[in-house]
């Protein structure tokens, strides 16, 4: 990844009518990442994408690719080809010639496009499907028809709106393989648009939270997770547990804050340098960062909880615990761990946390 | 759904398939039989007389009727399709939803009323000295002949089928998934391209029945071709009708008729098989 | 969709003028009989020579277009009538019922309006004088009922297609026989359908002149006398008819389309 931004947008929103769909925004997409836009349905994801794609038209601000303002730019006149979520595959023509579709806009010969597009239907193994009509595929071969499709002109950028939305699980989990391995090997810039946060965070390099409009947070899936910037953020990711209380002790690059659980002691960070003893905050500790023991840990932040429910996420589990002040707490331990604890609803276990492992959030 | 059969079920379904039997299916069979019937003295007699056939199908003024009819109706097809089309293409795709449901709403209203009239006021229009010629002379230009001509048939054709086939027209397009059409731009297809490129191929269906329909009608029409295009040469049909009527010779007519009947059979059969023929294996 | 940038302004105007254009086009031998049924001129043409009502005067005193009118609404009623209810019962057997052979059913109830007129007439004249029956205004009315009954059959499938299934058989579940269900769930709630129904076959058949005119011997409908007179000079009387001809189809079709967009309780969507 360079540091030259590949797209820009710079202070753009779209409005239709009354309705603020994205408010003003700012963002930049380096060349060669994988940039995953991600949140639930409504919160303006689908319409920043389409306003790259020139399917929509910003009402303030500018977008630029490559340094240039491509505000004006009709669709068809710009380099940013899209899978969309129904693949939207021409059903009046064969495999072959929906690959081909595009070189033959640009002017392409038949020869030269025919080589081009073997090219690209041997890289994503459907050559054997070229001449059939797209409506006898199987999804997953209809999903690398849309993704040779969009990639033969070997653009810059590749947007996706929710490709993976329609396939049932196991297909879901090879394509984001696919996926990932696909853009590292060409290198370009994926802009992939989801409401689902494991597929988010497992492909991509950057992740932009939205909601309502808005860009709630930008960042690394590793440190939106550990970092959560806001407590919607947080909530949303929904691995976190939040405590809220009021600050005891400020000093240094540390805090103390007493919550209904107990007082716990949570690095200052950026957010909380500002805050003195007395003021309210809120901080999260991630459900990875928890340990479980039957004996009460010398030191360190500890409170003993008591066990509701164990859920079961593939290869990982997550014990659903309540705090002594009554809040909702998680912590994802693996099943040799958990077969270790042996623990059943209504028991009482201890909850700890290292005093590096917490995080405070800014605000409310 | 109940399998033994009730005398509801019966009251109910028989009546349409009686009626239909009897006086719909049974006198189109039957001009089978007539066109084998001998005229004598004006009257028809029950015959198994080939010798209708042989006289019709030998005149060369049969199959040159046969062969102006379908080259008419063929172009009807083309044209009024070819004018349809942006007219359906603006209703489907670029008004509002209430604009369209009006649109829709006047559009049906003339399928309903006289064609005849409607063709006898072209006439009002065409005429050497009707409106448009009254209105060229204003500007000095001379008078255009347009009656009796092929004009004239076209314009009646096109006052026949237009109505219905920007309604089947839009009927397919409406239906067009959206997101194709911002694919095909996406992959770099422009505006009008991208009409010829994938709206027409995915409304492929609805556009071929509007032209068969158009087909159709036109192939039977007799009004147009006789006045507004003079009726000369005639058409198939005007052969029936001035066969059936001044020559009182039923079972020739009825051989028209069956030739049309097999021609236009041969036409839909073709016309279905290519709307609906998939691309690829 | 606000795609601004895809669209451009003078392809979008020029696009709705066009279909402007299309309309005129239709409506314009409409327009021209209604105008110039006013027109003292005998022959249509500009400048207009002035209003006058003497052409509705002379078709008034015409004893040949009142022959041709009360022919035409004869058959038109009773037409209307007989084709509703077999379009109606059709309807509902395709609703109802699935058999072996129905599609063959569903081909001979709705085939009629893909046959050329022409053939048809033909067809229907040899058969019926071979029977006996043609030559009157019941030959008009039996070719009618078979050209118009498809009419009513696709206009009250359509409505019974928005009905919820369940509710016939709701109403058997509380002890309705199968008679008694049609007569006060199926029949009420198909209502605007057979109104609809009745208003088009009856303008149907008001226009319909080619069968007629094969079929009808001397009982001619209103349409066989206009294609006589059209056959003669140029005769302004055509204006007046066609006038009236016009605004009652009119009305009869955007009656029938707006008992149609109406939606009437006992829906799929809502209850």
């Amino acid at each position: 990844m360079t540091s030259d931004p590949l797209v820009v947008f710079d202070r753009v929103g779209k409005r239709f009518g009354d309705f603020i769909a994205v408010e003003p925004m700012h963002l930049e997409i380096h060349k060669g990442e994988f940039l995953a836009i991600m949140g639930s349905s409504g919160c303006g994801k689908t319409t920043t994408l389409r306003m790259l794609a020139g399917l929509e038209a910003p009402t303030e601000g500018e977008i630029r690719l490559a340094g240039k303002r491509i505000n004006d730019l009709p669709t068809w006149s710009r380099d940013t080809p899209m899978v969309w979520q129904s693949l939207a595959l021409f059903p009046f023509l064969t495999v072959r010639e929906n690959v081909e579709f595009s070189l033959k806009m640009r002017g392409v010969g038949k020869d030269e496009r025919r080589q081009r597009a073997e090219k690209w239907l041997e890289r994503m193994q459907i050559t054997e499907f070229a001449d059939r009509n797209v409506a006898h595929l199987s999804g997953g071969q209809r999903q690398r028809v849309a993704l040779a499709r969009s990639l033969v002109t070997e653009p810059e950028i590749l947007l996706l709106d929710e490709p993976l939305s329609a396939l049932d699980a196991h297909l879901k989990v090879r394509m984001q393989a696919v996926l990932s391995n696909l853009q590292r090997e060409l290198g370009i810039t994926f802009v992939y648009v989801t409401h689902s946060q494991s597929e988010a965070f497992s492909m991509a390099d950057r992740v932009v939270i939205m909601s309502r409009g808005r860009i709630e947070q930008v960042g690394a899936p590793q440190e939106i997770y550990r970092s959560p910037r806001t407590r919607f953020v947080a909530e949303f990711l929904g691995s976190s547990n939040v405590f809220a209380g009021r600050v005891t002790e400020a000093a240094g690059r540390g805090i103390l804050i007493e919550t209904p659980s107990g007082a716990f002691a949570v690095p200052a960070g950026a957010a909380g340098l500002a805050l003195r003893p007395g003021n309210e905050a809120t901080f999260v500790v991630s459900d990875d960062r928890m340990q479980l023991s039957g004996a009460r840990p010398e030191g360190g932040n500890a409170l003993e909880a008591t066990v509701l429910a164990e859920e079961f996420i593939g290869a990982t589990a997550v014990v659903h615990l309540e705090g002594p002040g009554g809040e909702e707490l998680r912590a994802q331990k693996s099943h040799d761990e958990l077969a270790r604890l042996t623990l059943s609803p209504g028991d009482k276990v201890w909850m700890s946390w290292g005093p590096e492992a917490g995080h405070v959030l800014p605000g409310r | 759904m109940r399998k033994t059969v009730s005398v509801y079920g019966l009251t109910l379904s028989m009546p349409m398939l009686l009626w239909q039997l009897i006086f719909f299916l049974a006198p189109l069979i039957f001009l089978i039989a007539l066109s084998f019937w001998t005229v004598r003295n004006f009257r028809m007699e029950p015959d198994f007389n080939p010798g209708n056939w042989s006289r019709m199908l030998g005149r060369s003024v049969f199959w040159e009727a046969y062969f102006r009819t379908l080259l008419l109706s063929a172009s009807a097809a083309i044209v009024t399709s070819a004018l349809a089309f942006p007219a359906s293409y603006a209703i489907a795709f670029k008004l509002s939803d209430t604009a369209r449901r009006w649109a829709i709403f006047l559009m049906v209203i003339p399928f309903f009323t006289s064609y005849l009239v409607r063709v006898y006021s072209w006439q009002i229009f065409l005429s050497d000295n009707g409106i448009i010629n009254a209105a060229l002379g204003y500007v000095g230009l001379g008078p255009w002949p347009m009656l009796n001509s092929t004009f004239g048939t076209m314009i009646g054709y096109l006052t026949l089928s237009l109505p219905l086939v920007v309604l089947l027209q839009l009927f397919s397009l409406i239906f067009v998934d959206r997101t194709l059409v911002e694919a095909a731009h996406n992959l770099r297809c422009g505006r009008l391209r991208t009409v010829f490129e994938v709206v027409v191929p995915a409304a492929r269906v609805g556009l071929t029945i509007a032209a068969l329909f158009c087909f159709i009608l036109t192939f039977g029409d007799f009004v147009s071709p006789l006045y507004l295009g003079g009726g000369d040469p005639p058409t198939l049909s005007i052969l029936i009708t001035d066969t059936t009527k001044s020559g009182q010779q039923w079972p020739r007519a009825a051989v028209v008729a069956l030739v049309m009947i097999a021609t236009l059979l041969v036409i839909a059969f073709a016309a279905v098989r290519f709307a609906y023929k998939e691309r690829g294996r | 969709m606000s795609d601004d940038i895809n669209r451009s302004a003078p392809v979008e105007w020029s696009l709705r003028a066009y279909l402007l254009l299309t309309f005129a086009f239709v409506f314009a031998p409409i327009a021209a009989s209604f105008v110039f049924s006013f027109n003292v001129d005998r022959f249509p043409s500009l400048p207009l020579g002035g209003f006058s009502l003497t052409w509705y005067q002379q078709v008034a005193a015409d004893p040949l277009v009142w022959e041709g009118l009360r022919n035409t609404l004869v058959a038109g009623i009773t037409v209307s009538v007989l084709a509703t209810a077999l379009g109606f019962g059709a309807a509902y057997t395709d609703f109802r019922y699935n058999f072996f052979g129905k599609s063959l059913y569903l081909a001979l109830a709705l085939l009629p309006p893909t046959i050329p007129v022409v053939i048809l007439g033909l067809a229907m004249l040899a058969f019926l004088a071979n029977i006996g029956l043609s030559g009157a205004i019941h030959s008009v009315i039996i070719a009618h009922v078979v050209m118009c009954a498809p009419f009513a059959m696709a206009i009250i499938r359509l409505r019974l297609s928005q009905m919820d299934p369940s509710l016939e058989a709701a109403a058997w579940n509380l002890g309705a026989s199968q008679w008694v269900a049609m007569r006060h769930v199926i029949i009420p709630f198909c209502r605007p359908a057979i109104f609809a129904a009745l208003f088009i076959t009856m303008a149907v058949s008001f226009d319909e002149f080619a069968v007629s005119w094969f079929v009808s011997g001397l009982n001619e409908t209103l349409p066989v006398k206009v294609l006589g007179f059209l056959q003669g000079q140029v005769s302004p009387k055509i204006n007046v008819i066609g006038t009236f001809v016009f605004l009652t189809s009119m009305t009869l079709v955007i009656l029938a389309q707006i008992l149609l967009m109406k939606r009437g309780t006992g829906g799929k969507a809502g209850q």
